[in-house]
């Protein structure tokens, strides 16, 4: 039986088709798995189910019957609940109001009716006895629990809901074996009593355990839908690498100079929030490129090296001496540049002048406290101009420019006194193609000329064209090292879904 | 109770930080009782039944201003046109016992009127904020502006009379018994019901996130509505007090008293964030303020140093229950 099913389900954002018609057909009593690498379009297609999204167009129906799913509330009411990845708790509530929240039992209308909550969450939390570790209770307060509590509060937030269709995006990500053993238990239970359950895991393992048929999505597009029982993770993935296979592992100029080449950066057990016992070394003149799903550490690493979330373990060399990255500023002085993909946030300087935008970095590493405008302005140009940077004049407000430009002007800030290293967190967000194609070739430039570079990029195939050796992350540590013709899609997606 | 169940860290400690996040306002009621000491210590009459009626009387209209704006508050929200509401409801009260007479119906018609007033305003203010999105600072402070102008509109210059029946109640006693403190008691037991209500919850769920309140199912907007609205409706009953105390109507009367509940409900261990606070807390910080300013008065600092005074004692009083706080959950 169909409990629910999309047709031609479609949305875009810009210019990005984030999905593009979706059709899918889930059955009521079984796992479905949902997989494809990152921005494929799973969360997209989620949150669209769950009603947080709005599609463009195409239509829902549950069980044959056409709904409208105009928000969360209104997705609740149809039976639709869904564990959200970023998770969805208030951190200052308790456990039960949390469990709850949504739906508050109530007296006389008004009063939060405490006995029928904390019942109600005594209920659900007794499904998790005996993993849930120490100090989860009902009256914890959420921000005391460590993360794997957090993720079993809103499991048990979604499951209260007591809805047909439950989406599960991410769900096991911090939970341990135990934990998310009992959470497969409670999965089959559920699908006995004949609830339809949407999951997705990066997990291959976990894939395989649980689901009865699973959907591949490449690039918002349904690929298509396999019984797990017929099928085999060599399948899947070939299935998310779709056509390119081989091929894309192009003869890429192996750029990576000889193990001779002097280390710019070495990096050994770096622990922090986010990740743990990462270790690898950087040679001057390489592109060292870090790759996986979204979220599993790599921005996390390149934030703590630049100090701006710093490491609470581990020891970093940088040029052969001991480095520690204890905020950002230091790091500046000591070479160690980092550009974000969040330009808005985190890199250009709103409403300010396109030179202003260029010269913090020199100011601060010149120790200059009265700046000579001319003077900054012959040192801003060769830089922007290095970048291909298109802008009508230095005065000019940032946001006069488009966004591969915004990058490129938050690029040259480091150009002016070349750093020794230099950390991209996936620095081509939102940039259009040519933009995209300046910058790679400007960073293999300063490779060339002795830059050491770390590049995370969530786009696979600009991982797989730029960098000359790419760490595979999942679940905040390194699980694979491709290297020279190892470079290939399908060796990326399979580290990436690997066990944990 | 919890305390069973977190064998792994030390008791004591444990007790200790459990207890400072469970009551926020434990450092503000330390910080009070100093207060209230010092204020014995330099004029022992100032703790008799006379003189805590009296600063009870002053003040009440400030500790009622302060748990307005901390629902508000709870929400992430914030209300600067909490003082120009309750000089609107002030104005309007008396303007209608003016017109009408200053018989008991007549006077009860009119407090019905100003309830729905500051009923009015915080609904105004709510759409104004979550509905019509705009920044609440901004937005508030125009709305600030807006209900001034009725104000001064209704009532141009300060000096309408209340009805002597009026003052005399709220100054008076019943049974032998000051009529405030009945007022404290029936403000006590509002405070308690609506801490169980459902909106109070929700407004600290909206407090601590709202994008996840959003995608918990939680009706976001109306619920800041609600904390806006319940602003109004208590910003209305602090008009009453201040009637009753200055027995006048005065369409500026409670223009500086807005910082003042904000800084009430920061004293009281609130999070201006949002999502986290209690309305305790905010009754305590309104009478840190009362009692600062009352000792000031009683050490005999010359008058043109006691704002300077009053001002040092506030941001004292701030830092001491950081710290007390910060020590305790450390």
């Amino acid at each position: 039986m169909i409990k629910l099913k999309l047709n031609g389900v479609s949305k875009a954002y810009g210019a990005t088709k984030a999905l593009s018609h979706a059709d899918l057909e889930i059955e009521a009593g079984e796992v479905h798995v949902l997989l494809g690498s990152n921005g494929s379009g799973k969360s997209t297609l989620s949150k669209i189910v769950a009603g947080s999204v709005r599609p463009d167009a195409g239509e829902i129906l549950l069980d044959g019957k056409p709904v409208t799913i105009t928000g969360p509330q209104s997705a609740r009411s149809h039976g639709i609940a869904i564990f959200y990845q970023e998770l969805s708790l208030a951190a200052h509530r308790t456990v039960a109001e949390n469990i709850s929240l949504a739906s508050l039992p109530s007296r006389a209308g008004i009063f939060v009716d405490g006995d029928a909550l904390e019942e109600r969450a005594q209920r659900y939390m007794a499904l998790f006895d005996g993993v849930t570790g120490d100090g989860f209770s009902l009256d914890a307060v959420i921000e005391d629990l460590r993360a794997d509590q957090r993720q079993l509060v809103e499991i048990i937030k979604a499951l209260a809901i007591e809805a047909s269709v439950i989406i599960f995006d991410e769900a096991t990500s911090a939970l341990d074996r135990a934990q998310v053993e009992r959470f497969f238990e409670i999965l089959r239970a559920l699908k006995q009593k004949g609830r339809s359950i949407i999951f997705i895991s990066h997990r291959m393992d976990e894939i395989f355990a649980i689901g009865d048929r699973a959907t591949v999505i490449r690039d918002g597009q349904i690929v298509g839908t396999k019984r797990i029982a017929d099928t085999s993770p060599s399948e899947i993935i070939t299935m998310m690498v779709g056509g390119h296979d081989e091929t894309d592992a192009k003869a890429v100029e192996h750029h990576a100079p000889t193990g001779a080449a002097a280390l710019a950066l070495s990096v050994k057990n770096l622990g922090g929030r986010g990740f743990g016992d990462v270790s690898f070394d950087v040679r001057k003149g390489e592109i060292l490129g870090f790759g996986g799903l979204h979220g599993q550490g790599q921005s996390a690493v390149l934030k703590a090296l630049f100090g701006a979330a710093p490491p609470t373990s581990g020891s970093v060399e940088l040029d052969g001496k001991p480095l520690n990255p204890a905020n950002p500023r230091a790091m500046i002085r000591q070479g160690v540049a980092y550009v974000s993909g969040d330009r808005a946030r985190e890199g250009v300087v709103t409403g300010r002048p396109i030179l202003e935008n260029v010269m913090p970095i020199h100011y601060l590493r010149d120790r200059m406290i009265l700046a000579h405008p001319p003077a900054s302005a012959r040192k801003a140009l060769p830089a922007l101009q290095a970048l291909r940077t298109k802008f009508a004049g230095l005065g000019f407000p940032i946001s006069s420019l488009s966004g591969g430009n915004q990058q490129k002007v938050v690029i040259a800030r480091w150009l002016i006194d070349r750093p020794a290293v230099l950390l991209l967190d996936d620095p081509t967000k939102g940039i259009d193609l040519s933009a995209k194609a300046d910058l790679f070739a400007l960073i293999r430039k300063l490779a060339e000329e002795g830059m050491g570079i770390v590049l995370y990029a969530s786009e696979d195939a600009e991982l797989l064209d730029n960098a000359d050796r790419i760490l595979v992350f999942n679940g905040g540590a390194v699980r694979r090292e491709l290297t020279g013709t190892a470079r290939t899609r399908y060796n990326l997606y399979q580290a990436a879904y690997e066990a944990a | 109770m919890t305390m069973a169940s977190a064998p792994a860290r030390p008791q004591s400690r444990s007790a200790l930080k459990r207890t400072f996040e469970r009551y926020p306002f434990l450092p503000a009621l330390i910080i009070l009782v100093v207060l209230i000491v010092l204020n014995g210590w330099f004029q022992p009459r100032s703790l008799s039944f006379v003189g805590i009626t009296g600063l009870i009387k002053t003040y009440l209209a400030l500790m009622l201003l302060a748990v307005a704006q901390t629902y508000v508050i709870y929400a992430g929200d914030i209300d600067l046109s909490a003082g120009a509401i309750v000089s609107l409801v002030n104005v309007v009260v008396v303007g209608f016992m003016a017109q009408w007479g200053g018989d008991g119906l007549t006077i009860l018609a009119a407090l019905g009127l100003g309830l729905a007033t500051g009923l009015a305003c915080g609904l105004v203010n709510g759409i104004v904020v979550a509905a019509l999105r705009l920044q609440a600072i901004v937005a508030t402070f125009a709305t600030s502006i807006f209900f001034t102008g009725l104000a001064l509109y209704i009532q141009p210059v300060a000096g309408t009379p209340a009805p002597t029946l009026f003052w005399r109640t709220y100054g008076g006693r019943i049974l032998d018994i000051p009529f405030v403190f009945y007022v404290v008691v029936a403000f006590a037991i509002l405070l308690v019901v609506l801490v169980r209500t459902r909106l109070t919850l929700r407004l600290l769920a909206v407090g601590d996130g709202q994008q996840e309140a959003f995608q918990s199912g939680l009706p976001v907007t109306a619920v800041r509505i609600g904390g806006y609205a319940l602003c109004g409706v208590f910003a209305a009953l602090a008009a009453f007090c201040i009637t009753g105390d200055t027995a006048s109507g005065d369409p500026l009367v409670g223009g500086k008293m807005t910082l003042f509940s904000i800084a009430a409900v920061v004293l009281g261990g609130s999070a201006l964030a949002g999502g986290y606070g209690t309305v305790v807390g905010s009754v305590i910080g309104a009478l840190i303020i009362g009692f600062i300013n009352s000792l000031v008065f009683f050490v005999g600092t010359p008058s043109e140093w006691q704002n300077l005074v009053q001002g040092l004692a506030i941001l004292l009083a701030l830092m001491a229950g950081v710290l007390v706080g910060r020590g305790a959950r450390a």
